[in-house]
């Protein structure tokens, strides 16, 4: 059985690693961690992700920029890759599959592939359609995999009107699902006026708002099932 | 701080090491990271140039993160994985641009960076930084002079002759249209696209040419800098 104090020091070398976007020690830490017998788990949430949440607090105190996140998120996805293989069970409370993808015309999918991280940290199945996505297929694409959720993703204003014909489609096709939104140009209001059901500012409020909706969709679902049992 | 840099750099393999001053060349994004620290390698030391690079970059990287300084490495045009989150950013930044701030060398009418000693022949990295080091005198013309052997051994006539400077850095030097397709075409003999004739025929840094040839050539290219 592993020590306190080694686990510690572990997680606290894991942290580090993404906050000063250092992938060989991510690597190797990661390595490390499985070796001496530490929950794959713990060393994700309270290693790699405490990182990264410390990092996103330094991006919004203007202490990081952009190349800086980009970074630590690589140096993040290094230590996951090593991590994930040996999850045995996440206590979330909620597992949900997610579709995701930026819509048609818009190639810029920074922010959405920081959003698919959370997802992917997180547990969640993410089908993730990449950018430059036809709307039809956003539909398709929920319809086959029977998702939960679908995120989309705008940068411009001119791509951003796309999003509420997909939001139309989905809702005529399967009044379920749950729609979240996100980009430069997205706002509250933006989301209200399309008819989403989240709008997320960031990544990390992204996935706090992804586990809400899904933790309700799937009450809706039980009560429904209840009643059609009485 | 320079000197230990530069000194750690040369004795772990670089051949050459030169700092910029990146102030209103770079995009908002890395805006804040404006110096850069521009290592080249000689192609020709051997086989491993690529992996030589790659080590150097993570040694200037950890050199200066261990003093406190923000680090963003670039690596080398034909080291790009294209999967990272960070390769989004890399086509913001020119590793020639890097070095001519460097005072490395210039961009040569074969549209190569061209080093006073080691001509075409050095493979670039580049490892931008917030550290305030003091840059070095940047070259901000061509010097090939009246050289023209690259434009008349082009294969497929893409070099146009028309000459760099910092002051009109879109000037068309390679029609690379012309470049590629004539490199797809060899590929069946390389196994990849390849030419490289203008790296070859460069008589800056050649050091094997005739001796005869050598003078002729520095007669026709004077480095009047």
């Amino acid at each position: 059985m592993v020590t306190e104090e080694k686990k510690t020091e572990l997680l606290a070398k894991l942290r580090n690693a993404v906050i000063q976007y250092d992938e060989d020690t991510s690597k190797e830490a990661s390595q490390e961690a499985l070796d001496v017998g530490m929950d794959a788990n713990d060393a994700i949430f309270n290693g790699l992700v405490s990182g990264m949440v410390e990092v996103g607090k330094m991006f919004e105190a203007q202490e990081y920029f952009v190349p800086e996140l980009l970074m630590c998120a690589d140096a993040l996805y290094a230590g996951l890759d090593i991590l994930k293989p040996h999850v045995t069970q996440l206590d979330l409370g909620v597992k949900g599959s997610v579709v995701i993808g930026t819509v048609e015309g818009d190639v810029h999918d920074i922010g959405k592939n920081i959003v698919k991280m959370m997802f992917d940290v997180a547990g969640f199945t993410v089908y993730d359609l990449g950018r430059d996505v036809p709307l039809d297929k956003f539909v398709a694409e929920q319809l086959r995999t029977d998702s939960d959720l679908v995120c989309l993703s705008a940068m411009m204003t001119t791509t951003m009107t796309g999003m509420k014909k997909v939001i139309d489609d989905l809702r005529t096709k399967n009044p379920h699902v749950k729609i979240m939104i996100g980009g430069a140009p997205v706002s509250q209001d933006v989301a209200d006026k399309y008819g989403a059901d989240g709008y997320a500012k960031d990544a990390t409020n992204a996935l706090k708002d992804a586990i809400n909706m899904i933790e309700s969709l799937k009450k809706m679902k039980d009560e429904v099932e209840a009643k059609k049992a009485k | 701080m320079k000197t230990s840099l530069r000194r750690e750099l040369l004795d772990h393999g670089a051949t050459v090491v030169g700092f910029a001053g990146l102030h209103g060349y770079l995009s908002g994004e890395i805006a804040h990271l404006d110096r850069a620290v521009s290592i080249g390698v000689d192609r020709r030391l051997n086989e491993d140039t690529l992996s030589l690079l790659v080590k150097l970059q993570k040694r200037a990287a950890r050199f200066l993160k261990a003093r406190g300084h923000r680090t963003l490495v670039i690596p080398p045009d034909s080291d790009r994985k294209n999967d990272t989150f960070i390769s989004k950013l890399y086509s913001l930044f020119n590793h020639k641009m890097a070095a001519t701030s460097a005072g490395l060398g210039w961009i040569g009418k074969n549209g190569l960076l061209i080093s006073p000693e080691y001509g075409p022949r050095l493979s670039l990295a580049t490892v931008l930084t917030d550290a305030r080091i003091r840059p070095d005198v940047p070259i901000e013309r061509c010097l090939c002079g009246e050289c023209v052997l690259c434009v008349a051994h082009c294969p497929s006539k893409a070099i146009t002759g028309s000459e760099w400077s910092r002051s009109s850095p879109f000037a068309e030097l390679v029609r690379l249209g012309e470049c590629r397709s004539h490199k797809k075409s060899k590929r069946q003999t390389a196994g990849k696209p390849n030419c490289g004739l203008c790296i070859n025929i460069c008589p800056y840094g050649r050091k094997e040419a005739s001796t005869k040839q050598q003078i002729s050539c520095k007669h026709q290219a004077p480095n009047n800098k």
